[in-house]
C-alpha cells in the first residue's frame, strides 16, 4: 500500500526534502519530529532516509507534518488509508508527549511563579494554579481512557479483520462500546486551555517575573495547537475510520 | 482598523448653510473619517434623521440650527437618540451644554481640527479599561451565580429571570471575558473578589 500512495507534489514537505530543512523551514514540527522517536544527527539524509533508518512509514510522517505545518490541509481521506495501528501509535506516543513533557513543562513555570510573585499576586497564581491541576487530571483521565480501553479495542477489531477471525465475542463487544459512544462523549480538553490563557493575558494583574509568565503562556499557545491537531485527528481520521471497521465486521457476520 | 471600524459609522450634519455643511464634510476627510454621511438643515429635519436612521454615533450641529432656545432643542435631540455624541458650532463660549464638545469662532484652524480628531478618536474614560464596565451589573450578577455552581436554570430562578436571559447574559460574559468554561468564570470571579472559594458550591 505504501508503494501506491502518491504524494501530493505541491506540498512542502515531500520524502526527498532534508530533515534538517524540515525544521529550518518550520520549527514547531520538532516535537512532532520528536515523537515519533527520530533522533538529531540526521546529517544530509532526506526525509525518506531518515524514516527508512527508523522503520518510519514515510507516507504517514509527511501526512503528520504538512497538515500540522498548514491548519488548512488535512488530507482526511489519505490519513483514513493508513492502518488503524499507525494512527493509534501515533496518537499514544502524543498523550505521552503531553503528560510526561508539556504538563510538567507548565506545571514547572507555575510554580516558578509562585516562587516569585508578590504576597497580593499569591492568590491569584493560586487560583491558576488549582485551575490547571483540575485540568491536568481531567487531561490524564481523558487521555488514560483512551490508551487503556479505546486504542485497544481500535487495535484488537483490526486484528480481527485482518486475521479474519471474526466470532461472537468481537461482534458482542462491538455492541456494546462502539466507537461512536466515544466520539459522542469526547471531549473538547482545548477549552479550559484557552481559558487559561485568557486569564492569564486579559485578567491577571501583571507578575514580577515577565519572562516566565511569557514562557508559560507560548507553551499554553503550543500545547492548544498540538492538542486541537490531536484531536483533528482523533475525530476527522481515526472514528470514521474505527466505524468502517465495525461495519466491516458486523456485515461480514451477518453474512454468515 | 480604525479606518474600516470609521467606514460604517453614521454621521449626520445640521446646518442651515449647505456651503457649511460641505466645510465639515472636508474637514472629516482631512482627519481620514469616511463615514455614512447625513444632512439636515433644520432642527425638525435633525430629528427626523435621527428617527429614521438608527444608531447615528455622531451629530455636528451649528448653533443656529438649536435656535432659539438652545438646551430644549438639545434636550430633544438627547431623547431621540440618547447615544449620539455631539458636537456643537457656536459662536463663542456658549452656555453650558452638558456631554457636548464645543467649537467657537475662536478656534484656530488647528485647534478645530484637533477637536474633530478628539470627536472621534477618543472614546469617553468609563469604557476603557475597567472592569466594572467590562460586565453590565446584570451580567456580573449572573456571573456570580453561575461561578458559584448553579445551573442556568438555578440561576433564572434565583435572579427571577428566563433561561434565555440567562444563556444570552453567559454568551455576552464569555465574549467579554475571553472564559467559555464554568470553572474558568470562577477562577475569574474569585479573582476580582465578586464571590468568596468557600461559598462555591461543590
Amino acid at each position: 500500500m505504501t508503494q501506491q500512495y502518491k504524494m501530493n507534489n505541491n506540498l512542502p514537505f515531500t520524502p526527498k526534502i532534508k530533515m534538517a530543512d524540515v525544521i529550518h523551514l518550520d520549527f514547531r514540527l520538532i516535537p512532532i519530529i520528536g515523537r515519533f522517536g527520530i533522533e538529531y544527527g540526521f546529517s544530509n539524509k532526506s526525509v525518506e532516509e531518515v524514516c527508512n533508518d527508523y522503520g518510519i512509514n514515510t507516507c504517514f510522517f509527511l501526512e503528520i507534518i504538512n497538515s500540522y505545518h498548514n491548519q488548512d490541509y488535512f488530507p482526511q481521506k489519505e490519513l483514513q488509508n493508513f492502518s488503524a495501528s499507525l494512527i493509534v501509535d501515533y496518537l499514544a506516543n502524543t498523550h505521552d508527549y503531553y503528560l510526561n513533557v508539556k504538563v510538567p513543562e507548565i506545571e514547572g513555570y507555575i510554580k516558578q511563579i509562585k516562587d516569585e510573585v508578590s504576597i497580593e499576586n499569591l492568590k491569584n497564581i493560586e487560583l491558576l494554579s488549582n485551575f490547571f491541576s483540575e485540568y491536568k487530571i481531567e487531561l490524564e483521565n481523558h487521555l488514560n481512557r483512551e490508551d487503556s480501553i479505546v486504542f485497544p479495542y481500535i487495535s484488537y477489531l483490526e486484528k480481527v479483520v485482518s486475521t479474519n477471525t471474526i466470532d461472537n465475542e468481537v461482534v458482542e463487544k462491538i455492541k456494546a462500546e462502539s466507537i461512536e459512544q466515544y466520539a459522542r462523549n469526547h471531549e473538547n480538553m482545548e477549552l479550559k486551555l484557552s481559558d487559561l490563557k485568557n486569564l492569564i493575558m486579559r485578567h491577571l494583574p501583571p507578575v514580577v517575573c515577565k519572562e516566565v509568565c511569557q514562557k508559560l503562556l507560548t507553551e499554553l499557545f503550543r500545547l492548544e495547537a498540538d492538542l486541537e491537531d490531536h484531536s483533528r485527528i482523533e475525530d476527522k481520521v481515526l472514528v470514521p475510520k474505527v466505524i468502517l471497521l465495525e461495519q466491516q465486521i458486523l456485515e461480514a457476520n451477518d453474512a454468515k | 482598523m480604525m479606518q474600516s471600524e470609521f467606514n460604517k459609522t453614521k454621521v449626520c450634519i445640521a446646518d442651515k448653510h449647505f456651503i457649511h455643511r460641505l466645510g465639515v464634510k472636508t474637514i472629516l476627510s482631512v482627519i481620514g473619517i469616511e463615514p455614512d454621511l447625513y444632512e439636515a438643515d433644520s432642527l425638525e429635519t435633525t430629528l427626523s434623521c435621527l428617527s429614521e436612521i438608527n444608531d447615528v454615533k455622531y451629530l455636528i450641529v451649528a448653533q443656529d440650527v438649536l435656535h432659539p432656545k438652545l438646551n430644549k432643542s438639545l434636550r430633544k435631540i438627547k431623547n431621540q437618540n440618547p447615544n449620539a455624541k455631539l458636537l456643537v458650532v457656536c459662536d463663542g463660549p456658549c452656555q453650558a451644554v452638558p456631554g457636548a464638545k464645543l467649537i467657537t469662532e475662536n478656534d484656530t484652524r488647528q485647534e478645530v481640527l484637533e477637536k474633530f480628531q478628539n470627536f472621534f478618536f477618543h472614546s469617553e474614560p468609563e469604557s476603557t479599561d475597567n472592569d466594572s464596565a467590562l460586565l453590565s451589573e446584570r451580567e456580573t450578577e449572573v456571573l456570580k451565580t453561575v461561578a458559584l455552581g448553579y445551573s442556568n436554570k438555578e440561576t433564572a430562578e434565583k435572579l427571577f429571570i428566563s433561561i434565555n436571559t440567562v444563556i444570552s447574559h453567559r454568551k455576552n460574559i464569555t465574549e467579554k471575558l475571553g472564559i467559555k468554561t464554568i470553572a474558568g468564570l470562577t477562577v475569574y470571579a474569585v479573582m476580582h473578589d465578586l464571590i468568596k472559594p468557600e461559598d462555591v458550591k461543590a
